[in-house]
Formats: C-alpha cells, structure tokens, sequence
C-alpha cells in the first residue's frame, strides 16, 4: 500500500468515524416518536440495503463495519425507548462491559497475552470520571469519558512496559498483583479518591431537554433518564466497536496476530515485538478504563468495592465463556454480564434456595468458575467459537 | 544493647523477616509447580485456605491444633495432586494463556465453594502461641513467641524441601524429571507421578502457610484471605526467578524487611504499591529473575 492510499484510507476512516458519531447522536432522538422511528428505520433499510449490495462488503471494508456499526447501534437505541428501567439498566452496565471486554480480547487476540487487571483500569476510568466531574463541573460528559480513556492508556503503559519483555505468566501475575493493590491505592490518594466510600458525581447525566421533548409528559423522568443513559452507553460501545474492527482488520492488527502466532517471523519481517505488545496493552486498558468511566456515569457514583479483584476475575471469565480474541466473544460475553444477575435469581427462585443465605450469594462465583474451567478445558475458543465451527460445518 | 534491641529499625527489621518468611514459603510453593510443569498456579492461595477451612472448620473447634495442621497439610497435599491429574494434565502443551485463565477459574470456584459453605465472615484459628511480643526493660521486642514460630516452622519447611531435592534418590528423580522428561522416562523414573508429587509438595508448603496465615489473630481466615498473600508470594517468585528455590527464599525475606520499612516510614497503603513498583522494575532489568540460571529467551 502506497503512501497516498494509506492517506486516503485514513481520511475515510475518519471521515466515516465521525459520520458514525453525528448519525447515531441521531439515532438517539428515536424514542416512541413517529417521525423519530421512520427516521430509525430508514436507516436500518439503507445500511442493510449497502450490506446486502453485490461486492460492498468486499470493496468497502471500512465502511461496512461503519454501517454495521451504525445500524446496530439504531436498532439496539430504538428498542431501548421501549424498555423498561430495569432492562435498560442491565444494558447499559452490560454495553460498558462489552468495551471493557473488547479491550482484553484485543490484548489476547492480538498478542497472544493475558491480563487479569482490567478490573483495576476499569477502577482507574470510574475513578477518572469521578474526581474530574467533581472538580470541573462544566466539562462535557463526552471529554471527561476521553480523559478516562487517556488515564486508563497512561497507567496502562507505565505497567505495560516490562510487557516488552515478559512472557505469559509473568505478565498476568503482574497485572493480578496490580488488581489486588488497587484498594490500597485507592486508599493511598484517599483525599482524591475519596476513601472507602468513593465520590459521588456532583450532578446526574440526565437526558437533555431535547430528548424528554420526545415523550409523553406522563412517561416517568425515571424512565427517560435510563433510555438516556443506556443510549450513551449504547453510542459509546458502538464506536468503540467501530474502532475496534478496524485495529483488528489494519496492518497494526495483522501484525499483532503474527506477533502472537509466530514471534519470530514476527521479528524477521520487521514487526518490533516490543512496541506491539506494548501497544496491546495500553489499548486493553485504555478501554477498560472507558468502560468503567460509563459505569460511573451509570451510577452517578463510584465506590472502590467495585473495583476490586472479583470484578477482574469476572472479567476474564466473560472474556473466555464469550470466545477470547474475537470481537463477537466480547458482545457476547457482555450480554451474559447484562443478565446474569437476572439468571442466578431465577436460578435461586426456582431451586428453593435461601435468597440470603450463603449459597445463593456464592451461585454467581461457583457457575462462572466452572463454566470458565470447562471452557478453556475443552472449548478454548468459547461460545464464538462453538457458533463459528457449527455455521462451518453447516456450510460445507 | 537493649535500646538497641527495642529500637523502631531493628523493630521493622524482626517484623519484617517474620512477614517475609510467608512471603518465601508462597513463592517456595510457586517455584515447585513453575519448575517441574512450566504453571503459574494461580489458584495456590485458594487451594492452601481450602486446606486451612479442612483442617480447621471441619473438624470439632476443641481439636488439638497441631492435630487439625497435620490434617490441612494432607488435605493441601491429596487437593494438589488432584489438582494436577485432572486440571493441570489437560493443560501440558497447550498455549501459555490456557493454564493462567484454568487456574484462576479454579481460584474463582474454589473461593466461592469455601464462602458457600463457610460464609465470607472470618474465623479466628486457635493460636497455639502468644503473640505478645516479649519485653525488655519494659520495652517490647517487636518478636513474640507467635513470630518465633512463623519463622521456625518456615525454616523447618524449607530444610525438609532442600534436603528432599540435593539429598534423596526422590529429590533426584524429581529434578530430572522437571529438567529433562524424556531422557528421565528413558532411564526409567516415573515422570508422570513425579509431576503430581511435585504439585503435592507445593500443596502441601502452601496449606502450612495459609494456616500461619490464619492463625495469625489479626488476619483470621476468610475464604481470601490468601489473595494479598498471594500477590506479595508471586512478587517474591517473580523477582527471585521462578525456577529458582534460593531466589525465592532470598527475595522473599528480602521484601518481607523493605516492605515492613515503608509501611512504617511511608504508609502502610504504599507497602503493595511498592511491591508493584519492585516487581515492575525488576523484571524490566531481568525478565527471569535476579537468581534464575535460565538464559534470557532470544526472539
């Protein structure tokens, strides 16, 4: 690829990015509105129609994941004006989820490492998100997420330079090391962060006046601010989707995957090992720390009990059970996250367990351990994986 | 003399030490597994408390103490090599992430299977000794007879270990079969069973250590307990060199002193912090240890 392609690639990449960006914001304004909804449905029509077109998606790579990006994230904020608070809840702390997952997939897809701290750069976006709102209140919400990102990708490379020269274990024990300290520094910068109790955001990410505009007067603000927040949350993990497919698919991504099937050849066609192992990290966890930067927003709140080791464990799990290093593993392995609770309870409900006692508290823990040995046991490549060897076969 | 003796450094000296001989053992147990089968074991902190809650929970509280050790000992010995034959044989030869993600699935089980049956509130163990530390001239040493006996039994642990690998025919077949497997399958040692007892070994290491652990009256046991502990022990592993027992032992008290230092000149919140730091550095500067034998893998 010459210079002047690789330019104009980047310029459509760009341009198609923000085309992303404006177009869902768009999308947004479907809620229970005629007009909104014909708009909505437009759009799904023309972004199937060009997915559909005979060599779109082989001329066009770039743009089809646009578009598939685009009319997901439409549909998916059109139902949400549907829904109730909980259900919109659930999907808002589940799309968040899939960003973060996104980002570990990415690390292992691409390098062949692992991390078992994510959890903790999640902590480090939340947190972000907290202190910054709490000191600047006159910052927009879309900025405090980006400075989330960039504090999550700088405590990423400080811990992701010995990455340059680790293997396998070593690095997962450091970034399990760094989960388990995270209290402590939490604790540490306790003025900041707040201690024990976490921060509050000093105001609430409540749906904008031209969005309550779209419901009837006698919808609760409960239930438009939640189709709110879960259309932030839907918007957000779709550009972070869009993105995502296309490192995968450009030549940094491509070269990652030799780097982690073959580090040799890697080295002797050029690929600096170093900086691509590096680069995976900080892009893991510059991620994660989005996705916990949304969490905050979520919760109008952030406590550090959040962040703990559990959640990095939780984590992972949802990474493998999904199908690690692909980026249908991460939706996948997001939506297990929307509704799990919603499963164990039904789970409780149904076996005649004690809702408080000891058993039903630890059914959570006890069900994704198994799942996450017997996956890697003997479905490495997940649920993705399974449905990708079964449509195989299917078609052969 | 005795000024000297109740001095705040020599205090965080002796606290120190007391702390870093945990720290030695956990990274002693990583070093046995990491040697003979290439695994980080993950779930070692997890599998040592299980062994504690067998040893302590089960049975009657008014059971000898020294009785309900020996019974954690072998429940962590028959749970590591359990361990091995069913989870970590699927594992050999598979990509380096598969052993990571199955440990710390087996982790995750096994902390939740220990607060479903245990709950997460903490049990206090028996202390068989006082954990006053002892006086001089009305000033306290920073060592108590409880302190005495973490870093006896620890020495005793070690010793047992060493002189089992550089001394017995079993140690020998146990060395040959982690360096070279198929030359030691050649000449007739069982490799197979020495890679379990090598996992029960460990197993058995790391229960001694989760019971010091818990019997510690400020710690108690909880089914994580052993998470901190863990990390600190992998730290040590790490810097010392996974293959290397000395190193181990070395960096492990080693860390116990600095870290006892920071948390009382510093913050206590600073000591893992630093820990992090130490690790992070380390292995910029050597990637497999400051006392590993093994070359530096070229790509």
């Amino acid at each position: 690829m010459g210079p002047v392609q690789a330019n104009q690639r980047f310029v459509a990449t760009t341009v198609l990015s923000v085309l992303v960006v404006l177009t869902s914001w768009l999308g947004v304004a479907a809620p229970r509105d005629a007009a909104a909804l014909s708009v909505a449905a437009v759009i799904v029509v023309i972004g199937v129609s060009l997915l559909t077109a005979s060599g779109f998606r082989r001329d066009h790579p770039v743009a089809t994941r646009a578009v598939l990006s685009l009319v997901t994230v439409d549909v998916l904020v059109a139902a949400s004006s549907f829904w109730s608070a909980t259900v919109n809840s659930n999907l808002a702390i589940g799309a968040a989820m899939s960003i973060v997952l996104l980002g570990l997939s990415f690390l292992t897809g691409s390098s062949g490492q692992i991390s078992i701290g994510n959890g903790a750069f999640m902590g480090v976006g939340a947190f972000t998100v907290a202190i910054w709102a709490n000191h600047h209140t006159s910052t927009p919400i879309a900025v405090v997420l980006l400075l989330a990102v960039v504090a999550g990708g700088l405590v990423g490379l400080l811990l992701g330079l010995p990455a340059t020269r680790l293997r396998g274990p070593y690095l997962a024990g450091m970034t399990l090391a760094f989960a388990v300290a995270f209290g402590a520094i939490l604790n540490l910068f306790g003025s900041w962060t707040g201690g024990d109790s976490g921060l509050q955001l000093p105001y609430a990410v409540n749906a904008p006046p031209w969005v309550v505009h779209f419901y009837s007067s006698a919808t609760s603000s409960l239930t438009v601010n939640s189709v709110w927040l879960a259309d932030v949350a839907i918007v957000t993990t779709g550009v972070a989707l869009f993105f995502m497919a296309n490192l995968f698919a450009s030549r940094t991504g491509r070269a990652m995957r030799l780097v982690r099937d073959n580090d040799v050849a890697a080295e002797l066609v050029g690929i600096s090992l170093p900086r691509a192992r590096v680069v995976a990290f900080v892009v893991s966890a510059a991620y994660a720390a989005l996705g916990g930067g949304l969490w905050t927003i979520i919760n109008n709140a952030v406590t550090p009990s959040t962040y703990g080791f559990a959640l990095s464990i939780t984590i992972l799990s949802l990474v493998v059970i999904g199908g690690i290093g692909t980026i249908p593993g991460a939706i996948i392995g997001g939506v297990i996250y929307a509704f799990s609770a919603n499963v164990i309870s039904w789970i409780t409900a149904h076996t005649g367990l004690n809702p408080q006692g000891n058993v039903a508290s630890q059914l959570n823990g006890i069900i994704f351990g198994v799942l996450l040995v017997v996956t890697i046991l003997f479905a490495p490549m997940g649920i993705a994986g399974i449905v990708r060897r079964w449509f195989a076969r299917r078609s052969r | 003399m005795s000024a000297l003796l109740t001095s705040r450094n020599v205090a965080d000296l002796l606290g120190g030490v007391t702390n870093g001989v945990i720290y030695s053992l956990v990274a002693l147990s990583l070093v046995l597994v990491w040697r003979s089968t290439r695994i980080l074991n993950f779930a070692q902190g997890a599998m040592a408390m299980i062994a504690t809650y067998i040893g302590f929970a089960i049975l009657a509280p008014s059971t000898n103490y020294w009785i309900s050790m020996a019974v954690a000992i072998v429940a962590g010995m028959v749970l590591g090599g359990a361990t091995e034959r069913v989870i970590v044989r699927a594992l050999y030869g598979k990509p380096e992430i598969n052993p990571v993600v199955a440990m710390v699935g087996f982790l995750l089980v096994l902390e939740s299977v220990a607060a479903a049956i245990w709950s997460t509130s903490s049990r206090g163990l028996p202390t068989p000794f006082s954990m006053v530390d002892w006086q001089l001239n009305h000033k306290p040493v920073a060592m108590s007879p409880f302190a005495l006996y973490e870093i006896i039994t620890a020495v005793v642990v070690m010793s047992i270990i060493a002189v089992l690998f550089e001394y017995t025919k079993l140690g020998l077949q146990l060395r040959a079969a982690a360096i070279a497997p198929e030359v030691s399958r050649l000449l007739g040692v069982r490799v197979g069973r020495m890679l379990t007892l090598g996992w029960m070994l460990s197993s058995g290491v790391g229960a001694i250590t989760a019971v010091l652990v818990a019997s510690n009256y400020f710690t108690g046991l909880t089914p994580t307990t052993m998470d901190g502990v863990f990390a600190f022990g992998f730290i040590a592993a790490a810097i010392g060199g996974l293959d290397s027992p000395v190193g181990a032992l070395v960096s492990g008290v080693a860390m116990g002193v600095v870290l006892q230092f920071v948390g009382d000149y510093l913050n206590s919140n600073a000591i893992i912090l630093v820990a992090l730091g130490m690790l992070v550095v380390s292995l910029m500067l050597r990637p497999n240890g400051l006392f590993s034998a093994e070359r530096q893998r070229r790509v």
